[in-house]
């Protein structure tokens, strides 16, 4: 059996598609008491996690560092990474949204946006035929039209808590985003007999 | 931005003497198999213009190294190989012999937009064979490319062969207009089965036909893609029927084990016009190289002739090669004036009996036992003896 490298998000997105596996009958160990670990190793199954920041997944997998990786949509669609997207895993099931303070409108002049995500958020404003300028974040993102540096964020949006408490209403909704299960090309093909196994296992599992 | 002294453009890299080395190696085995084979080797210019070799060569424009010549024409460091190889084979080599095979190892360029971890300047080794629009031609640059990384003991090395003419005439059979072909030929190229899914849900397609339209991202042997040939349609057969050949010379060369035959596969160079390859293997997150037929290409030199062949990146096969080879001995005399005939003398004669020596003026040293832990052999001819 060909040892499999998995690339994993840290936190609530491993926790699901860790069970997600459990479901799909891989047999991986029950506790993971240590949870600032990097590196899990399910010697079972000949499988080792690794647990980085959920935007760097694809950059493990088209490095072939990691085999496979779970990557939210949202990652894909702002790095272009050569991976092959293989399984929509329906975990993680959000969207990415326009808001703003309520009732306003974009700056005539000067329509600033500002996003974690300036790839999806520019090429949306783009595609409507605007031209913004986008003022890149890192988080808290709603803070930028409360205190006025954008008109409009573009943000990930799962249940709208967020921007309610701090005043701000949701615009436009721009993509759905779920969690995908990616494949290094190589690994793909090197692998291919255990990936299309574990695609197969999952799809079942996948919550549509 | 203040550049300083140890900097170097994005994505340029040097080659230190132990890569250079092994690069050496690498180079004189595989131009050595290339030649055998019957190929002649060629070097085609560093330059070209960009109106043609930068427009044709299908590597995307924020790629290209752009530069101005004194008449204001734009330039391009040279981004691929091949459509080189065809302008001299089209304007000149081709009127001489036909088919032409030729062969290359040399560097290309393409710009880095992103990070690192990738190199903006390259070597390619490869071959092409123009001329010849049999499978035997096709058959015979993915066997040579074979034997180039036997003879680099990369052992475990895997080829994904697909059709793109074949997928074509498949796909308009499905009844899709053009457009839409193209869209499930760029979900195929980055292996988007969500995507594709996705996509083939908004096609007209028969609910009938649906399962079996979805079922063409995963094929992995010649016999599967049978289900979606059209017996009555005599093109679809004939290359139906060269894909089986095809599949029976490579098994009888010894890479029955290391093909997938993948129906889906093809690639985002638009240029090729039928058998499509890549090849990779355990150790590189890339693939190691690419080929296939690119009739498409030729015709925009304005000739109608078949063409294939393939490019392997010896930046990535020199990631896989097994570790560095045995360290060679190497001897290092150390002489003074004294003894300097003597010195050149014993140089010469070991040279000359093959081992590798440096020769070096004692007094010129500062740290003399640092400087002699890089030798395997250290003979100090200094003072009267």
């Amino acid at each position: 059996m060909d040892a499999l490298t998995i690339a994993m998000p840290k936190g609530r997105i491993f926790e699901e598609a860790y069970e997600l596996l459990v479901k799909a009958g891989y047999d991986l160990p029950k506790e993971l008491d240590d949870s600032r670990k990097l590196i899990v190793e399910a010697p079972n199954e000949n499988i080792r996690f690794i647990l980085s920041k959920p935007m760097d997944v694809p950059a493990y997998v088209e490095h072939g560092v990691a085999d496979i990786g779970i990557a939210g949509k949202d990652v894909m669609l702002e790095h272009d990474r050569d991976v092959y997207e293989l399984l929509d895993l329906g975990i993680s099931r959000c969207y990415i949204a326009t808001a703003g303070m309520p009732d306003t409108q974009m700056n005539k002049v000067s329509p600033r946006v500002a996003t974690k995500y300036p790839k999806v958020a520019s090429q949306y404003y783009r595609g409507k035929g605007e031209q913004v300028e986008i003022i890149e974040l890192n988080g808290s993102i709603e803070l930028a039209p409360m205190i006025g540096l954008a008109d409009r964020i573009v943000d990930i949006v799962s249940t709208g808590k967020t921007l309610k408490e701090n005043g701000l209403v949701e615009y436009e909704k721009i993509v759905d985003i779920t969690s995908r299960l990616i494949a290094n090309p190589v690994s793909y093909r090197l692998k291919q007999k255990r990936i299309t196994d574990l695609v197969e296992r999952l799809r079942k599992q996948a919550v549509l | 931005m203040t550049i300083q002294m140890f900097e170097k453009p994005l994505g340029m890299r040097d080659d230190f003497p132990f890569i250079a080395k092994k690069k050496a190696e690498l180079r004189t085995s595989g131009t050595n198999i290339i030649q055998q084979a019957g190929y002649d080797l060629l070097q085609t210019p560093t330059l070209e213009y960009y109106e043609t070799i930068g427009k044709i060569s299908a590597i995307a424009d924020n790629a290209l190294f752009k530069l101005l010549d004194s008449q204001g024409e734009t330039l391009v460091l040279r981004p691929d190989m091949t459509s080189p190889i065809a302008r001299v084979a089209a304007s000149k080599l081709l009127k001489e012999k036909m088919p032409v095979r030729l062969g290359y190892y040399s560097n290309v360029f393409r710009a880095q937009k992103r990070e690192g971890g990738r190199p903006a300047e390259f070597e390619q080794m490869g071959v092409e064979l123009i001329g010849d629009d049999s499978l035997y031609a096709d058959a015979e640059v993915i066997i040579l490319a074979g034997t180039i990384l036997k003879n680099l003991n990369i052992e475990s090395s895997r080829f994904v062969i697909g059709h793109t003419q074949l997928l074509q005439l498949i796909l308009e059979d499905f009844g899709l207009s053009q457009e839409q072909i193209e869209q499930v030929r760029s979900a195929f190229v980055s292996k988007n089965s969500v995507g594709f899914e996705t996509l083939a849900k908004q096609l007209p397609i028969e609910e009938s036909r649906m399962e079996s339209f979805i079922g063409l991202i995963s094929t992995t042997t010649v016999e599967e893609w049978k289900q979606w040939v059209n017996p009555h349609n005599s093109k679809q057969s004939s290359l139906f029927e060269e894909m089986k050949k095809l599949k029976k010379i490579l098994d009888r060369s010894g890479l029955s084990e290391a093909v997938t035959y993948d129906l889906s596969f093809n690639s985002h160079m638009t240029y090729y016009t039928g058998v499509v390859f890549e090849v990779y293997a355990a150790g590189s997150g890339f693939p190691l190289g690419n080929g296939g037929r690119y009739d498409g290409l030729m015709k925009q030199f304005g000739l109608e002739v078949g063409a294939t062949g393939f490019g392997l990146r010896v930046d990535r096969l020199l990631e896989i090669m097994s570790a560095v080879s045995e360290q060679q001995d190497h001897t290092l005399i150390l002489f003074d004036e004294q003894n300097e005939d003597h010195a050149f003398d014993e140089a010469q004669k070991l040279r000359e009996n093959g081992t590798r020596v440096t020769l070096q003026f004692g007094p010129a040293v500062k740290a003399t036992d640092e400087f002699s832990k890089h030798f395997s052999k250290v003979l100090r001819l200094e003072g009267a003896n």
